[in-house]
């Protein structure tokens, strides 16, 4: 028996990662890409995400520290549950219950972030716009059970041509789904829609149900929290431009001065708020807008206390403050801890048009809530817990009347005299201030500086209405009387005495006589005590000093006693002033016009320039020279470069020489014309100290190479660290913003405020002298009021151009100069556009309507607005003239600014001829006299046909008729059309939006729209039968055929002859041929005739019949139908009138039956 | 603060002098202006010849611009228009040269709708105004610092006062939206110092003459001297004999100092060489990174430039009577105030001084997009 053994089984070949490598002869290891094609797609793929990531460059100008809030708007249909919402995140975020809101509410939600929350009314289209330009975050509420109606499509529109802030979906009335499905679907819906909206995955909120009047607590919170970690783009418009959201106004108006003049006298209002974008220039006299409003010029900005400071800002102050004490060697240090999540004390809310924090601000009256907001009792007679405690308890010691006090206060605004008796008060408080500073360690520190106030500041003081109307922010303690003064110091304390008493002096260049007796008197007063420098900043502004003496007293030429009693001559000075400047003339050197500046005598500066001593070091070469002098060296570049290799050497081996330096020195410097003189130095130098002069001078030379290859080492270096030209304008951005925030930072506060004006973040109030009285009268704070910066270009009037497109939703095409509400910059007024076109860019072409799909060019008369600026234009913004359609008319952009332009539209002359020679025919009908056609003469002209021709010369007997040529000879019948372009003039036609004048704000009318005056005034549209379309009839013609006379015919070259069969002679074999029929095929033929023509008859009538009956069964079919839609349509009004009716006035009453 | 007064609609001046300026602010700014008083008290009061042909020259390279002269003409209200730019001739009257009239569109150039193309004929050198090499050489490179890389001034004919005869075209090509925004705290070393040396119509050997007089006086400066005769011939030279020198310091970083002068009959020309060596080392002494005549182009620019800070060193020497006008000028019109910083960095100059402009964010809206 044979040993069965089991058969040998071979070693399974591992497939191991090498081997894996090695497949069916590749070797993946040899070649770097497997597949180049997948490889480009990838890299091809990831550099296109990275490139959509990128935007253009553009600067930051919010600062850092201390931003403005972040204006959150509030945008939805009626109904949709905004004010449910606004109180439920203040709700969440200040424990604070809001029962009414009005006006914007800024509340603290989180360390350096502060939120402003407006509400646009759902029913204003202005509102919608004004809340569009200024919204950083817009949270756009929708219905779930309607998705996105009209306002919310007419919002996100509107917000698109201005810049598209943050947009957060907020769903609500999700609790309104009965079936989950459904609920899930709709949701579904309701996002991908959002998505094309806004952008491909935004963020979109559900709100389910309403709990005790506010939407659940975890939703809200998810929300608060989502919105407090949003970053913001800056948007170019407003980087560009200051503005302001107001949230607070008041009537400065004299009382006195409305009683005697009448209430339509024009009001001195002043506006609230923070300032957001750029800083607000403080030149007096700026001009801003004040959307729905008009333009006005501030006449006085000033910089209030933050009602509603963040915890980090205060942290801050609080930081500086405890360095000066530490400074000025105080030892009450008290270290505040710093805290992860904000303290109640910190989570402000200021919202003084709504009733909230105690105060309700009305419009002429305060009233002040003593609620229990606080546990421990508030409003004890000297134990205050704020500012606003304070001021009521005071209200309640003090004997006068808020209106007397208000009465007072106005005194105060409007004479000049006032501010030298409001000093001394003034005095007092801060004195009293400082003791009581004693046990409140910081406030005492803060404001330090009591008699440094200057004279403008004091005028700047604020009355009685400007208290803060915040109760806990503000921890001063402060007399009664304090209440005009507290805002004045808190900028005042960081200005240095020196300044401000130049600026005391300054003042005197003021108009003002008052101020000028002022000013002097204090300078008197100051005069002795004070050694004077002239600080040249300050003289080069006071125009009052001539720039001569400005120069000599800054260079200090004239002697004392000589420049006192010129101060005192000032005064007069300023006033014969004006006769002097005239004559100015004589001192040409003064004068710009005079471009060679001025030169000493030939002979002093021969004298002067013996030796080139003093400006040695203004050459290149110079300097390396002389220091080549100093060592004893004969001066050339080539020692120069024997530095540098010494150098190196020295610094490459310095440890190589430590062991063999003398040897080396010897060996290594011999021939080196620096070695006898650092050998010299080096003799009593340690390693350390060599090494540091070593690198001194290798960072010397370093320099000098770079001053001689000059920006070489700068940006445009292709081997700068920065890999592409985003990241070096992003860094170019960067450091010109820190150079910014160093410069500023180290100017005093005075000097600060002129070159910067008011920044960003700052709270301030804004007076303007005259705002017509409806603003105030009609004043309604649920609409938003918002102030706009100008910029220069802005101020002026002209013709602006753009490129405009009818938005796609809006049902009808505009129609030129039919008036348009334009949405542009701040701004928004009626004004009357024209469309035009370019003919392939020889001249711009009137269009009667807008094109249907595509760009058109528009312009109008308006303000001007820089090329680039996008605009919108509604035709209707009254809300009883629109009809529920899709309101946005057109969206386009500025391309160009001009003051007039040249718009043609075409006018065809048409003229009949009435006599025709050979080329030349006489026409008629085209022009009225001789005097016209010569205005044409030359013209091309040109018949229907196409037969071009000339205008040669009006004909002396027929009135207008004239002789003109064409290439060929012209028909009877032809027509002679001239083509011209007349010109259109652009109507200089502006009507800004003033709906905020209004009392029914949402229903300004303006300039009513053709069609509209139209159907008023009952008026046909005009049409012209000629315009109008027909069918074209044309009469066949027939033409005689082409007969060549013979004798021409014979000429003809053998090419051109005419080729004519002769006509056939013979008979063909049919013609010979007669076919006759015999009897019997006879009668069958006849037969068969017979019998056709019946069946025929037959089918005819057949046929007639059916078509009666199909037309009988159409008509049935229509009635059929016809029921059937209108009972369709009954159904659906049933429908909707039971479910869908969401803006009636019983909303509540629908919807809490819908609830149940 | 005359803008206080809301009354009148003007920013207004009194006196003849800056007249240039001030038209050009304005025209920059948009705003309206209104000078009184010029020259009322003079024998012959009024704008002078060249004045009006400057306002004729505004109103041709601006579009809607309004100009309304007195009977006097004494007062003059000027609202600006638009700057178009385009090209144009301007024959310029034989009071004043061409560089008077090149002078102030320097400023305007870079921010119109089209780009500047002018023919300016006349004089091309005199004893007071801007002479085409101070200029080319001079101001031209300033623009190019502030961002206007693009412009060139041509010397088609050289023409000496009085009959003149001259041509120059000035070429902007570059239109900006804003200058750039410019940081200069150290004083640039002189790299080179160059020169022209010219004449019309008289013989090369003057010319010769001037250059030696300069390289005397330069000799031991420690730079490289590098003076060019250009001598003019035929018709080309003008009407009138005539000759003069420009020297320009020029630094690696482009900046530049310069003076010229030109020669008068019975003037020596060696004398005239040396004089403006002299002058040229006169303005490199009292200069920080730029000169006195380059000033006011460097310091409207720096005020109408991006809402950041720039920072220019001057010395002490340039706050003159001048520079105070100008910078109320600017305040007059624009309100934007110019801070002056000493320095104290130890640095041999301790009497500079560092211009700080925030720029008012300016931008040229006349220019047409896309």
């Amino acid at each position: 028996m044979e040993q069965s053994n089991k058969a040998h089984r071979k070693t399974k070949e591992k497939n191991t990662a090498k081997k894996k490598l090695h497949t069916q002869g590749h070797n993946a290891k040899a070649f770097a890409v497997s597949a180049p094609g997948k490889m480009a797609r990838q890299m091809q793929r990831s550099s296109d995400v990275n490139e959509r990531k990128l935007h253009v460059p553009m600067v930051d100008r919010t600062p850092d520290d201390d931003p403005p809030p972040v204006v959150v708007a509030v945008v939805g249909p009626p109904g949709t549950g905004k004010s449910t919402l606004i109180k439920s995140l203040i709700r969440r975020l200040t424990k604070t219950t809001l029962t009414d809101i009005n006006g914007p509410i800024t509340v603290v939600s989180g360390k350096h972030r502060r939120l402003t929350f407006i509400e646009c009314p759902a029913d204003d289209l202005n509102s919608m716009v004004d809340v569009a330009k200024i919204a950083d975050l817009v949270l756009l509420l929708m219905d779930g059970n309607f998705g996105f109606e009209m306002e919310t499509m007419e919002f996100l529109n509107i917000a698109q041509t201005h810049g598209m802030p943050r947009v957060l979906g907020v769903t609500t009335h999700l609790d309104l789904f009965k079936s989950q499905s459904t609920l899930r679907t709709s949701k579904k819906r309701l996002k991908h829609r959002f998505w094309t909206e806004v952008y491909q995955g935004a963020k979109l909120f559900y709100l389910s149900g309403v709990i005790n009047g506010r939407y659940p607590d975890r939703e809200i919170l998810n929300l608060s929290r989502f919105i407090s970690v949003m970053k913001f783009r800056p948007l170019k418009w407003r980087n560009e431009h200051p503005y302001m959201l107001a949230d607070r106004i008041t009537d400065l108006t004299h009382p006195e001065k409305i009683n005697r003049e009448g209430k339509q006298i024009d009001r001195k209002v002043a506006l609230y708020g923070y300032l957001h974008g750029t800083a607000l220039p403080s030149i007096p006299g700026t001009k801003v807008h004040i959307a729905g409003v008009g333009d006005f010029p501030i006449s006085q900005v000033e910089k209030l206390p933050d009602p509603c400071p963040t915890p980090g800002y205060q942290q801050k102050l609080d930081d500086y403050e405890r360095e000066k004490m530490k400074e000025e060697g105080s030892t009450a240090t008290v270290t505040r801890k710093r805290r992860q999540r904000l303290d109640d004390k910190d989570k402000l809310i200021y919202a003084p048009m709504s009733d909230v924090g105690g105060i309700l601000m009305d419009k002429d009256a305060v009233y002040i809530n003593v609620g229990k907001r606080n546990e421990d009792q508030s409003f004890v007679p000297g134990q205050e817990k704020g500012e606003g405690e304070k001021l009521v308890t005071n209200l309640q010691s003090v004997d006068k009347s808020i209106a007397e006090n208000f009465e007072g206060v106005g005194i105060q605004l409007f004479s000049n005299g006032t501010e030298l008796h409001s000093v001394e008060p003034e005095d007092n408080i801060e004195d009293e201030e400082q003791e009581e500073g004693g046990d409140k360690g910081r406030e005492s520190m803060r404001n330090p500086r009591v008699y440094g106030k200057s004279v403008q500041e004091a005028d700047d003081d604020v009355d009685l209405d400007a208290i803060p109307s915040d109760d806990e922010q503000n921890y001063e303690d402060v007399e009664p009387e304090m209440v005009k003064v507290d805002f004045g110091k808190q900028h005042s304390n960081r200005g240095n005495a020196s300044a401000e008493t130049d600026s005391e002096f300054e003042l005197s260049d003021n108009d003002e006589d008052g101020w000028e007796a002022a000013a002097a008197g204090k300078l008197n007063a100051n005069k002795t005590k004070r050694r004077r420098k002239w600080d040249i900043g300050k003289l080069i502004y006071m125009n009052n000093i001539e720039p001569v003496d400005c120069i000599k007293r800054w260079n200090g030429e004239e002697e004392e006693d000589e420049e006192e009693s010129d101060i005192e001559n000032d005064k007069s000075d300023f006033f014969t002033k004006k006769a002097g400047t005239t004559d100015n003339e004589k001192e040409s050197f003064n004068d710009l016009e005079k471009f060679v500046s001025y030169f000493e005598k030939m002979e002093k500066l021969v004298e002067k320039w013996k030796s080139f001593d003093s400006i040695n070091d203004r050459f290149l070469g110079a300097s390396m020279r002389s220091r080549g002098n100093d060592t004893g060296d004969d001066s050339n570049e080539d020692e120069v470069f024997g530095d540098f290799e010494d150098l190196e050497d020295e610094s490459n081996d310095a440890d190589k020489r430590e062991s063999k330096q003398d040897e080396d020195d010897e060996a290594n410097q011999s021939d080196d014309s620096f070695a006898d003189f650092d050998e010299e130095e080096k003799k009593d130098m340690t390693m350390d100290e060599e090494r540091e002069l070593n690198a001194a001078k290798k960072e010397k030379y370093r320099k000098q190479f770079e001053i001689e290859e000059g920006e070489n080492f700068k940006e445009d270096d292709p081997d700068n660290e920065y890999d592409t030209w985003y990241e070096l304008q992003k860094a170019k951005m960067a450091k010109q913003l820190e150079i910014n925030k160093t410069e500023l930072d180290d100017m005093t506060a005075e000097q600060r405020q002129k070159i910067e004006g008011y920044k960003a973040g700052s709270y301030v109030r804004i007076v303007f002298d005259d705002i017509p009285m409806e603003f105030i009268e009609n004043f309604d704070p649920r609409f938003p009021i918002i102030m706009g910066g100008l910029l220069p270009t802005e101020l002026k009037f002209g013709i602006v151009k753009g490129r405009l497109r009818r938005h796609r939703w809006h049902k009808k095409i505009l129609k030129t100069n039919d008036p348009l509400v334009v949405s542009l910059g701040w701004r928004r007024f009626q004004t009357l556009p024209i469309y035009t076109t370019t003919d392939s860019r020889t001249r711009t072409k009137m269009l009667k309507y807008t094109p249907e799909h595509t760009f058109c060019n528009a312009s109008f008369y308006g303000p001007l607005c820089s090329p680039n600026t996008p605009f919108c234009g509604v035709q209707i913004v009254a809300n009883s003239d629109t009809g529920g359609g899709f309101r946005i008319a057109a969206t386009g952009v500025v391309e160009e600014l001009d003051v007039d332009t040249e718009i043609v539209k075409k006018l065809k002359l048409i003229g009949y001829p009435y006599k025709i020679f050979k080329n030349t025919a006489f026409i008629k009908d085209m022009f009225s006299s001789a005097m016209e056609v010569a205005r044409f003469e030359g013209a091309q002209i040109k018949t229907v046909s196409g037969i071009r021709g000339e205008i040669k010369r009006a004909l002396s007997k027929p009135e207008g008729h004239f002789r003109a040529t064409f290439e060929d000879k012209i028909l009877m019948s032809d027509t002679v059309i001239l083509r011209s372009w007349y010109p259109v003039r652009i109507k200089r036609f502006y009507n800004p939006v003033t709906s905020l004048l209004l009392e029914k704000k949402t229903e300004w009318k303006g300039v009513r729209l053709t069609g509209k005056i139209r159907a008023d005034l009952n008026i046909e549209t005009p049409s012209n039968p000629d315009s109008a379309y027909s069918k074209v009839e044309r009469v066949e013609r027939h033409f005689n055929g082409l007969k060549i006379p013979k004798a021409i015919q014979r000429d003809l070259p053998f090419k051109s002859q005419i080729h004519q069969m002769k006509p056939q002679k013979k008979k063909t074999y049919m013609a010979k041929r007669a076919v006759v029929m015999g009897g019997e095929e006879k009668k069958a033929r006849a037969f068969m005739q017979k019998v056709l023509t019946i069946s025929r008859a037959k089918d005819e009538k057949r046929k007639s019949k059916k078509a009666d009956q199909r037309k009988e069964r159409l008509k049935r079919l229509a009635k059929t139908e016809e029921a059937k839609l209108s009972k369709d349509k009954e159904k659906k009004q049933e429908y909707f009138a039971k479910n869908g009716r969401k803006r009636s006035s019983n909303v509540e009453d629908s919807r809490s039956s819908k609830r149940r | 603060m005359s803008s206080n007064n809301k009354k009148s609609p003007y920013v207004t001046f009194q006196g003849s002098q800056n007249f240039r300026l001030r038209v050009v602010l304005s025209t920059l700014s948009g705003k309206p202006i209104k000078i009184e008083k010029i020259r009322s008290a003079d024998l012959n009061p009024g704008l002078k010849d060249y004045e009006i042909s400057f306002l004729r020259l505004i109103e041709s390279v601006t579009n809607g611009s309004q100009i309304e002269i007195s009977y006097t003409g004494t007062t003059v209200i000027y609202r600006p228009g638009i700057i178009v730019g385009g090209s144009h001739t301007h024959n310029c009257p034989s009071s004043k040269p061409v560089g008077y009239f090149v002078e102030p569109l320097l400023y305007l150039a870079p921010f119109s709708k089209k780009k500047f193309s002018i023919v300016l004929r006349g004089i091309t050198s005199s004893h007071n105004d801007a002479g085409v090499e101070a200029i080319k050489w001079g101001l031209l490179p300033i623009l190019e610092k502030f961002g206007v890389r693009e412009c060139a001034l041509h010397t088609l004919k050289r023409g000496s006062p009085p009959l003149g005869g001259g041509e120059v075209h000035l070429v902007v090509d570059t239109l900006i939206a804003q200058p750039i925004t410019i940081h200069e705290l150290e004083r640039p070393m002189i790299s080179a110092i160059k020169g022209v040396a010219y004449s019309t119509r008289v013989s090369p050997s003057l010319v010769n003459r001037m250059i030696d007089g300069a390289k005397k006086v330069l000799r031991n400066v420690g730079c490289e001297v590098n003076i060019t005769a250009d001598v003019w011939r035929g018709e080309n030279s003008g009407k009138s004999p005539g000759w003069g020198i420009t020297l320009i310091g020029e630094t690696k970083k482009g900046w530049c100092y310069f003076a010229e002068s030109i020669g008068d009959s019975g003037v020596i020309p060696e004398d005239v060489g040396e004089m403006v060596a002299y002058h040229l080392l006169e303005e490199i002494e009292s200069s920080g990174v730029i000169g006195r005549t380059q000033l006011p182009l460097a310091i409207t620019f720096m005020v109408i430039g991006k809402e950041d800070i720039g920072r220019l060193r001057i010395s002490k020497n340039e706050i003159d009577e001048r520079f105070i006008i100008l910078l109320r000028d600017i305040k007059k019109i624009f309100g934007t105030e110019v801070l002056l910083r000493e320095i104290n960095d130890g640095s041999n100059h301790d009497d500079d001084y560092i211009v700080t402009v925030k720029g008012n964010g300016f931008t040229n809206a006349n220019k047409k997009i896309a």
